[in-house]
């Protein structure tokens, strides 16, 4: 157990290092704040409507977060330890591979809910953000998004066969439900061919459930993104954990 | 007469279609250091990674400490120590945190502050590992194999990429810890190291083990092997070792110009 704790503690410290992790992950989704709230404004999402524009953007980047850490940071980190056999080389100690694994997602998962917060924070100062939603809810959504972005960006490194492949699919499935899910841009403004595509996107469940219970709804009328959510985690993890156990780590 | 450590029978390894290791059988006791060797591509490295518990024989019977390092892999490295022929640390971690790292892996941890200053690693210690040269990076990974305070290490190829004033030093350093009861196999390409080290020597030839006991056996072997008239007393083990390999001619010129 203690050598579990100085790993996560490392892989967390690791972390910090990684100029691109900490900057997509904090800075980023601070950045699209200002840039989106510079051109849409903060005012109400229809005439005489009390949500406004950034009451419902912010639980949006929120899931960015999650999409940045899970499909991008976990998944290339997993994949990059595997090519260089790092992994190989824990395996060689007491504590194995599967220690510095579950580190990775401790690390990347402490680093989702700072950057949540630290968006929180920009939102509540910079344009009064208004969350309805109680503690619990959020939470509870918050967990289910992160669980069903890690297990894909799982599942993305079991299938890729090295660092590049693995690369390409996270980047691919990262930048298309970033645009497609209203995780960037609110999906009213999509077409219906757009909207029909964003329907097959586990982004866009989590979006919705976000901006439901940031803005006071109850988790009961989510029960469909929830089981969604849900059943992305079970099967990304467990394909994502029959694949591993076939690749060849030595 | 002191208990076998590591018990291989009969081990057998495939890749698909290529039989990596064939029918390997060996022992190594407490205190005895067994040198495996071979051309590239002989099965050193897999019949090492099967006793690491890092590759599964397809059969045959490993037994290290008296149990399967394939099944009981945590337990085993609790008293085994690994240098891998190739292994990368990650890209931003310090020298000292790769050490502190490793030694939080087991109850009682070797003095590695200790043992940074006896590598001449002691002023590299802020270092990112991944900057240090080849020779420190190799000092890194015998260090890290000692972590444990092993009584079983196993080291594929110790000694590359070192100069030869540190593999002097290695040498010391290795027949002082063999003295302290640690068994230790080392695979080398380097017979003199061999020479110096080895009371045992595993040879393999594409897979096939083709001899297992001492020096002295190894000597005799090789002179059933060859001519009379090819043969000499005072051959050193290097010698012996070029008389088993195939004879080559090197590139012609004809290729090159």
């Amino acid at each position: 157990m203690k050598g579990f704790a100085v790993i996560c503690k490392m892989e967390l410290r690791l972390f910090t290092r990684d100029f691109f992790g900490v900057f997509f992950a904090l800075v980023f989704p601070v950045l699209m704040l200002l840039l989106f709230g510079g051109i849409y404004g903060n005012t109400p999402i229809y005439d005489g409507a009390d949500v406004r524009i950034m009451d419902i953007s912010v639980p949006a980047y929120a899931v960015m977060v999650t999409g940045v850490t899970g499909l991008m940071s976990l998944p290339l980190t997993l994949s990059g330890y595997k090519e260089k056999k790092i992994y190989k080389r824990f395996d060689a100690t007491p504590v194995g591979k599967k220690s510095i694994m579950l580190a990775q997602v401790f690390a990347n998962f402490i680093m989702t809910l700072v950057g949540i917060l630290i968006l929180l924070i920009a939102g509540k100062l910079l344009y009064q953000i208004q969350i309805k939603g109680n503690f619990l809810s959020i939470g509870v959504s918050t967990l289910f998004s992160i669980a069903a972005m890690f297990s894909m960006g799982f599942l993305f490194t079991a299938i890729g066969r090295d660092l590049k492949s693995t690369t390409l699919l996270c980047y691919l499935f990262y930048f298309v439900m970033l645009f497609l899910s209203g995780a960037t841009m609110p999906d009213m403004l999509f077409p219906d061919t757009i909207k029909r595509i964003s329907d097959f996107l586990p982004m866009t469940y989590a979006v919705d459930l976000m901006q439901g219970v940031f803005a006071g709804d109850s988790l009961d009328q989510y029960g469909v993104e929830l089981l969604i959510l849900g059943g992305v985690t079970v099967v990304c993890t467990a394909l994502g954990a029959a694949l591993y156990r076939k690749k060849d780590w030595t | 007469m002191s208990k076998a450590i590591i018990r291989v029978e009969n081990l057998n390894l495939t890749y698909k279609t290529l039989h990596a290791v064939q029918d390997v059988s060996f022992s190594v006791k407490s205190g005895e250091i067994l040198a495996v060797i071979g051309q590239n591509g002989s099965g050193k490295t897999s019949t090492v990674e099967c006793i690491e518990g890092l590759r599964k024989p397809d059969s045959g019977l490993i037994q290290v400490f008296g149990k399967n390092p394939w099944l009981h892999r945590r337990e085993v490295y609790k008293e085994m120590g690994v240098q891998l022929q190739e292994a990368e640390y990650p890209l931003k971690i310090r020298v000292e945190e790769q050490c502190r790292l490793f030694a939080s892996f087991y109850e009682r941890p070797a003095d590695w502050n200790l043992l940074l200053a006896q590598m001449g690693l002691d002023e590299k210690r802020k270092c990112l590992v991944h900057k240090l040269s080849g020779g420190e990076k190799q000092r890194l990974s015998v260090l890290l194999s000692l972590m444990g305070r092993p009584k079983l290490l196993i080291l594929d190829e110790l000694t590359t990429g070192l100069d030869p004033e540190v593999r002097q030093n290695m040498w010391i350093s290795f027949e002082n810890i063999r003295k302290g009861g640690v068994a230790i196999i080392m695979v080398s390409h380097y017979l003199d190291e061999v020479e110096a080290l080895a009371d045992k020597i595993l040879y393999l030839e594409k897979g096939k083990q083709q001899f297992f006991g001492t020096q002295q056996g190894f000597r005799e072997y090789v002179k059933g092997r060859i001519s009379k008239e090819e043969w000499e007393e005072n051959f050193s083990l290097e010698k012996l070792y070029l008389m088993l390999a195939p004879k080559t001619t090197g590139l012609s010129m004809e290729g090159i110009l």
